[in-house]
């Protein structure tokens, strides 16, 4: 089972972590304070953690930066009070793998861990070719086919569909694909995202076909086998 | 935003002070010498008659041979110039003396006449006579002929030009030492002035923690700038209060805000899909979204205000920026039904700042564009090379932004009243003016040949002083 560590000091937080995670089947442990999550994270072996970063007794990004020069490679997935530009960088310069700001929702939480997690798993597969039912992605070639149909994308569709296919099951949120394909990390209002969604589903869902895209209410998107 | 600048339609108050005193005092020793003239020459004058009166009681006893003897005794003494006489008979005609006949317009009564010109009588061409005004009378002697004498009244020609020189050189060491001075003592206020104004202008450019320079001479000024300190002192700790304040709300509600939304979550994840419970879950959960993206927007505003540092800028191509802002809001207005264009030269001027906080500024300038255009409407995005320099221009066919309203769009959640149908958080603009006060660019709003508003960037760093 996949070992999860929350180090959080908020206990409603926490708890509210603990159980999105959960019912994502993930088998969560929640620490309050620095040192100990610290102590766990070194000890523990957890596949991925949660940092807040500003803890008592020790600062998250400490931890996080400790834990790279012990040569810890877990993902850590750093949530924050400070959204300023320079502290997300900061934060992932330290070695945090992501970097989410307060106040944020638990299921963009659940998503960006899951994304950690596959990327994770995902490492040694160097696939040359994406597959979701019958869409397929050549990465060499940049060619996209539906049903053996060459479909002819835009550099930026393209992109947006490589994220989806690289997370196959796996609910995106608006902001990470916006932060995955732009590259960058404002709120460009929800409906952009969906605009360029829309644009890709025609070209990859046209009428007759099974759609792959589906659209999850309130959390974003994914692209999945049909059910 | 900027102060006024000194140097134009100033006027230094110690130079005027100094003006005031140089006219003050030549206007007094002009009354003096005035005074002074018309005292001396009366006085000269008094003296004249006198001395006129005197030769003429002397004179009226003589007559015959005794009296031509007489006045040719007394006329070796005379000062040349100065005192003169004719001597005539009884019809008038000249026996002896300087004049040789009797001036024009002088009554043969005995008395005596201020003469406006004497000269006319004089026919020697040497200078005997007095040259100018002179008193004069005609007496009949003893033995019937006619005495003229003449006396230049006073010198008035040379006490005039007494008073002028001296009121010449009193004027001249008045008014150059005064020009002397007035430059001297209005350099250094004006550069005291100028130090002011510079660390004014770093106040007003946001560095609170500034403060007006003193000099250890304890003058007005410094009284002055001690003054505006104290206040600046108070304000600056005003507002560190009200950002305390600001801060702490805004860090409070992150947590309960997380919390929030987590347990609405966990509820609609619970309630059963369909459910009426469910439906309404969902539309709770999309207002606590809202709220949560317009904190968000917030927190990014104030955080966009507090970044002073400039480090992370770097030296960047505005064309692909652009093209990418281009791709970006593409498919956004061809689904509203407009016509979105980037109008570009071949190459811009390359500009100093933040890719990411720039392509932000833009995309919330276009998001607004599209959002206010009717459908059927235009938007073009312009990158426009202004002698050097680049400048980034968003122009619709919206309904545009009244002129009164150009100043206020940029503040907090403000939106225009033709708009107010429109869902928009009214942030947009805020975030974008802090963007570009933070690289120092300029943002204009004005109407666009399309018939809408017209937005310029202004890419050109502005002068604001550094710290």
């Amino acid at each position: 089972m996949t070992r999860i560590l929350t180090i959080e000091d908020d206990a409603v937080t926490a708890r509210e972590i603990v159980a999105e995670l959960s019912s994502h089947g993930l088998d969560v442990d929640w620490v309050d304070n620095g040192r100990e999550g610290l102590e766990r994270a070194v000890s523990g072996n957890y596949d991925l953690i949660t940092l807040d970063r500003m803890l008592p007794e020790l600062d998250g990004l400490a931890i996080v930066t400790t834990l790279r020069t012990m040569g810890v490679a877990t993902p850590i997935l750093m949530i924050s009070a400070l959204s300023d530009v320079d502290e997300r960088v900061r934060g992932l310069r330290a070695g945090g793998d992501d970097y989410l700001t307060k106040p944020f929702a638990t299921d963009e939480m659940a998503a960006r861990v899951e994304v950690l997690l596959r990327r994770q798993n995902n490492v040694t597969a160097q696939a040359t070719t994406l597959r979701v039912a019958d869409l397929e992605l050549n990465l060499i070639s940049h060619e996209a086919s539906r049903d053996g149909q060459l479909l002819t994308l835009l550099p930026t569709e393209y992109k947006l569909l490589e994220f989806l296919m690289r997370n196959t099951g796996q609910i995106l949120s608006r902001m990470m694909i916006f932060e995955e394909v732009w590259g960058y990390h404002f709120d460009p209002g929800t409906n952009l995202i969906d605009v360029h969604i829309g644009r890709l589903r025609k070209k990859i869902d046209p009428p007759g076909n099974v759609p792959l895209i589906r659209t999850v209410r309130g959390s974003g998107y994914v692209i999945a086998e049909p059910v | 935003m900027s102060l006024p600048n000194p140097s134009k339609g100033w006027r230094s108050s110690s130079s005027r002070l100094l003006a005031l005193y140089s006219s003050l005092f030549v206007i007094w020793s002009g009354i003096l010498m005035g005074v002074m003239y018309y005292e001396v020459s009366a006085y000269l004058d008094n003296l004249a008659k006198h001395s006129l009166m005197q030769r003429q009681h002397l004179f009226s006893r003589f007559s015959g041979e005794q009296l031509v003897d007489a006045l040719a005794v007394s006329m070796t003494f005379d000062i040349r110039g100065i005192d003169a006489y004719g001597l005539f008979d009884a019809r008038q005609r000249y026996l002896s003396g300087a004049l040789r006949y009797i001036p024009d317009g002088l009554p043969l009564d005995g008395r005596i006449h201020t003469l406006r010109d004497c000269d006319a009588s004089d026919d020697s061409g040497e200078q005997t006579l007095p040259a100018d005004s002179c008193d004069a009378v005609a007496t009949p002697t003893l033995d019937g002929r006619w005495l003229v004498l003449v006396r230049d009244n006073g010198s008035l020609f040379a006490v005039t030009r007494i008073i002028l020189h001296a009121l010449f050189w009193g004027v001249t060491l008045t008014i150059v030492p005064g020009i002397v001075g007035w430059y001297l003592l209005r350099r250094r206020p004006l550069r005291r002035i100028r130090a002011i104004q510079a660390s004014a202008e770093a106040i007003v450019a946001g560095d609170l923690s500034r403060r007006l320079p003193l000099s250890n001479r304890r003058d007005e000024l410094d009284m002055l700038a001690a003054i505006v300190n104290a206040m600046l002192e108070r304000i600056e700790r005003l507002m560190n209060e009200v950002k305390g304040v600001c801060d702490n709300i805004a860090h409070d509600l992150r947590t309960p805000l997380t919390r929030l939304r987590a347990q609405l979550y966990r509820m609609q994840q619970q309630a059963g899909e369909g459910s009426p419970q469910a439906m309404q879950l969902d539309l709770v959960l999309a207002e606590a979204d809202t709220l949560m993206a317009r904190f968000r927007g917030l927190l990014r505003i104030s955080e966009l205000e507090d970044r002073q540092r400039r480090s992370g800028f770097v030296q960047l191509d505005p064309v692909p920026l652009l093209q990418e802002l281009h791709e970006f809001y593409l498919p956004l207005a061809e689904d509203d039904g407009l016509v979105f264009q980037l109008h570009l030269p071949t190459s811009l001027p390359p500009l100093n700042g933040d890719r990411a906080l720039l392509f932000e500024a833009v995309a919330n300038l276009l998001s607004n564009s599209i959002k206010f255009t009717p459908p059927g409407g235009a938007v073009i995005l312009r990158g426009v090379n202004d002698g050097g320099h680049t400048r980034i221009e968003v122009l619709d066919s919206g309904p545009g932004i009244p002129e009164a309203e150009r100043e206020a769009v940029f503040q907090r959640f403000y939106r225009a009243e033709a708009g107010n149908q429109k869902s928009g958080f009214g942030l947009g603009l805020s975030i974008v003016a802090a963007i570009v006060s933070l690289h120092g660019f300029t943002l204009e709003v004005g109407s666009s040949e399309l018939g809408g508003a017209r937005l310029v960037l202004d890419c050109r760093e502005s002068l604001i002083p550094q710290a």
